[in-house]
């Protein structure tokens, strides 16, 4: 094989290699607590759809989570309403394990408690 | 394994082979024997080695040779005889070359830039060792290095050039002879120049005025960027050509690979690009967001099944990812682009008929943005989608009639772009979403001929143009709905036919030996772009109100004088200077609309301004430019320029409390956005027998206190930058380029800097980068 034919074969493989790109996932966790009676729950899953589900819970304790990955930009959602005025309502939502938005609510069985935002860039 | 990993192998193991190469530097200049003007793009070939090489802007080059050996160098040029030297004994002094032109009068003949040797038009070369020694990224910051060239800065890419005051649609940008690129963004984040890779550049041409009317319609200036590496052998060759670039600050990498070869019937080309960069500090240390993230690949054969008949294919795709537009309500998250385009060249018609040219192509831009790394996405994820594709093709036939050369041609283009934003209240129960349309399938078509005849007489070089354009743009009504689904605003008529003669004509007077004088006039005029006829209430504007486009405005046109002198002196160097006058009827400005008629959709702005043409404004300024000769150590440039523009009669808006409150005339106000005073003072040294040459570069810049009070347009503070940069020619093969620019970490912006989102600040050009750029020529 000539000097010339290796140097293309050699730079067509980096082009190759050039074209690839990865993409870089983040693992997401919706999770609500604090609630001591059944609640309503809506979020958008690891296929963007809108997922509603009732959660019945022992004890305020009681933790109801769910996991993705995610791509980074990825709008996360995840809203609760419960109907029970001795209860209460706390939603978190992580980024590879931290926390990234929260919020809870007290006594308030009108307004839905709504956590949202987007996976953050690096 | 990411790809760039290899290349660190590749390159020890290239160097490691070529380590042994002793080499020498002969270098020179050359000039034309007719008015020792010094002559670019001259291919230089050392016969005994291969090696070869092209004189920059100056008419310098460098090239290795052999110690103790007769070399024998062949100079080639399009315009001029070929010259053959032979050199026994290398001199001490740079070599001093003079070619004659061709008797016959030689137009452009290359097939994707132009070799067009009219002195009398105005233009500039940059080729592409200039552009190898710089840390940049992006053309649109190589571009405002230049005189009265700057560029309007809005995030880590896409600067989009201004040419004496004249900037968006008032340039031509166009690619490999013709080929053009409408960018997606309204807010033009994306310029045409964005879609081109620098590190791809062979070659930028920019004439200033109106007076290249050949290559499409002129208005301000024609910016042409060459790519293409295509060359046809008389026996088979391999080429590879690699560069790694990195910076501290601004953190990043550049880095390209091409592969190109051929024979006498087949020519190809295969490269890529990949470029990263991350934010950076500003002279004071304060995190600039600066990000961005592109990589292309591009593919270009040629055939030439009989001698004098080139064809020519390419395909370019280039993507963007995640690029930071901090003074933008968004960022560039994906930019899809892909160019196709055929060439033809035909030589060896007859006497009559010098070449027959064609081109062809079709640029489809795909353009995704979003204000996810904003603050007010916590409530509102706005994402916009663009699609904007550019058709079209040139055809011209360049006669030979004797006393003169005259081109004659036709020309079309086809801008279409459609796209939507959606908005997803992320707050809301159920997260609605509202979509709106930001294009609503908008068309421009301009078809055009033209004709240029130029003529050469010993004392004299004269050159004409006229060219006539028939321009028509319609679109779905321009409309925008509330979330309910009312209409807030309808316009259906949307059509507009314009047809545009434009002229040019101009004289270059050989007054003697070192001397020219150049007179040029000419009439350009442009038909509003697709953004000034069909946006719909978007903030595109310099200052903060929503606009509206306008399908009735008339066309732009420039009328603009330019007067040169040049001094050429083989022992004192070569002074250009000129002054230019411009006067623009119909310019297109913008007045505020009654919010009784419209009301503004975009939060935070004053109100809603539409298009409209105004009487007339005027530019002038001056340019001014000095090399040195080539000396045997050390050589020097220095340049400065200034450009002002007025509105005669401007409207201001008065504005209380986030509130218009009423108006006021402006007699004589600066146009907004116009590039300061400035002066570049540049040294070089040339050491070991110019294989080492450091060097400075100094650039002063003075405030820029002429600002329009109708656009609120701030104030800009002067600075001064000092950038080191040293050149090393280790062998025939490998070249390291390196430096320090902003050397004392002066904190400083560029007028055209526009300001950050959500503050007053300016958007902070970066502070001390050190820099290395390698490239290897196998």
């Amino acid at each position: 094989m000539r000097s010339h034919d290796k140097i293309v074969i050699l730079a067509l493989v980096l082009l190759f290699l050039g074209a690839c790109n990865d993409t870089n996932q983040k693992k997401v966790t919706y999770i609500t607590s604090g609630a001591i009676s059944e609640y309503q729950l809506q979020y958008r899953n690891d296929q963007q759809e809108m997922v509603n589900l009732k959660v019945n819970p022992e004890s305020a304790s009681d933790k109801w989570k769910f996991e993705f990955m995610a791509d980074q930009g990825e709008i996360v959602y995840i809203s609760g309403n419960y109907k029970d005025i001795q209860s209460s309502l706390l939603i978190q939502i992580l980024v590879d394990g931290k926390v990234y938005k929260q919020g809870n609510s007290q006594a308030d069985t009108i307004k839905y408690l709504t956590v949202s935002g987007v996976v953050p860039y690096n | 394994m990411h790809s760039l990993l290899y290349l660190p192998i590749l390159i020890f193991l290239l160097i490691s082979d070529l380590a042994c190469a002793q080499t020498t530097y002969l270098s020179g200049v050359v000039r034309s024997s007719g008015n020792n003007q010094p002559i670019a793009h001259v291919e230089i070939m050392n016969v005994q080695n291969d090696a070869s090489t092209l004189t920059d802007h100056k008419g310098l080059f460098s090239i290795p040779v052999k110690e103790n050996s007769v070399t024998v160098l062949i100079l080639r040029h399009l315009g001029y005889e070929t010259d053959t030297l032979n050199i026994n004994k290398i001199p001490n002094e740079p070599l001093e070359v003079f070619l004659h032109e061709k008797v016959s009068k030689l137009t452009e003949v290359e097939v994707f830039g132009d070799a067009n040797q009219n002195s009398t038009l105005l233009k500039t070369e940059i080729t592409r060792i200039d552009l190898e020694k710089t840390p940049f990224q992006d053309i649109g910051s190589y571009l405002r290095t230049e005189p009265n060239m700057g560029g309007i800065r809005k995030g880590a890419m896409g600067i989009d050039p201004v040419i004496r005051g004249f900037k968006y649609s008032q340039l031509n940008v166009q690619i490999n002879g013709g080929t053009k690129i409408e960018g997606g963004c309204p807010n033009r984040m994306d310029p045409a120049t964005a879609h081109v890779d620098i590190s791809d550049l062979q070659k930028i041409t920019i004439y200033k005025g109106p007076y290249a009317l050949k290559y499409g319609p002129n208005f301000g200036g024609l910016i042409r960027l060459v790519t293409n590496e295509l060359s046809f052998n008389e026996s088979y060759e391999t080429h590879l050509n690699m560069m790694v670039g990195g910076q501290t600050n601004y953190q990043g990498y550049k880095s390209r690979l091409n592969v190109a070869g051929g024979n006498k019937l087949l020519a190809y080309s295969l490269s890529t690009n990949w470029n990263k960069y991350g934010d950076y500090s500003s002279g004071n240390g304060e995190t600039m967001q600066g990000s961005s993230n592109n990589y292309s690949l591009k593919g270009q054969l040629g055939i030439q099944p009989v001698a004098g008949q080139k064809f020519y294919v390419g395909y370019d795709r280039s993507w963007g990812k995640n690029i930071d537009f901090p003074t933008l309500p968004m960022d560039e998250r994906n930019d899809n682009t892909e160019i196709y385009d055929f060439s033809y060249l035909g030589t060896g018609f007859g006497e009559v008929v010098h070449f027959i040219r064609a081109h062809i192509y079709n640029s489809d831009v795909n353009h995704e943005m979003d204000n996810k790394s904003r603050p007010f996405s916590d409530t509102v994820v706005a994402i916009s989608n663009i699609h904007a594709i550019n058709t079209g093709g040139r055809f011209a036939i360049n006669f030979d009639l004797g006393k003169g050369v005259l081109e004659a041609g036709s020309g079309f283009e086809r801008i279409s772009k459609d796209g939507t934003r959606s908005k997803t209240m992320i707050m809301q129960p159920n997260m609605p979403v509202l979509f709106e349309n930001l294009w609503n399938n908008s068309l421009v078509n301009n078809l055009g001929i033209f004709a240029e005849y130029q003529y050469k007489t010993s004392r004299f070089d004269w050159i004409a143009s006229a060219r006539l354009d028939i321009n028509q743009g319609n679109s779905d009504p321009m409309t925008r709905y509330s979330m309910k689904g009312d209409t807030i605003f309808m316009d259906a008529n949307t059509k507009s036919n314009y047809t545009n003669l434009s002229l040019s004509a101009g004289a270059t007077w050989h007054i003697n030996d070192h001397q020219n004088l150049a007179v040029s006039v000419g009439k350009g005029v442009r038909s509003p772009d697709i953004t000034e006829r069909f946006i719909t209430l978007l903030p595109v504007g310099y200052d903060n109100y929503d606009y509206l486009g306008n399908p009735q405005l008339k066309p732009e046109a420039n009328h603009e004088l330019d007067l040169n002198w040049t001094y050429t002196n083989s022992r004192l160097g070569n002074l250009t200077t000129g002054i230019f006058f411009s006067f623009v009827t119909d310019y297109i400005s913008a007045v505020m609309v009654p919010t009784s008629e419209v009301k503004p959709q975009t939060k935070g702005v004053l109100g809603v301004k539409r298009f409209i043409n105004i009487d007339q404004a005027y530019l002038t300024g001056f340019e001014i430019n000095y090399v040195t000769p080539a000396q045997k150590f050390w050589d020097a440039a220095f340049s400065a320029a200034y450009t002002t523009g007025i509105n005669p009669k401007a409207t201001r808006y008065l504005i209380e409390s986030g509130q218009v409150t009423g108006e006021e005339t402006i007699n004589n106000d600066p146009l907004p956005e116009i590039p300061p005073l400035e002066a570049n003072l540049a040294f070089y040294v040339h050491l070991l027998k110019n294989q080492l040459s450091p060097g400075a570069k100094l650039r002063m810049v003075a405030a820029q206190n002429q600002v329009s009070k109708a656009y609120y347009e701030k104030t800009s503070p002067a600075f001064t930058t000092l950038e080191l940069v040293v050149t090393y020619h280790y062998s025939d093969q490998v070249t390291l380029y390196g430096g320090v620019s902003n050397l004392f970490n002066t904190n400083y912006y560029e007028h055209l800097n526009r300001r950050v989102v959500g503050s007053l600040s300016p958007y902070m050009e970066p502070g001390r980068i050190c820099y290395l750029n390698l490239i290897i020529n196998l």
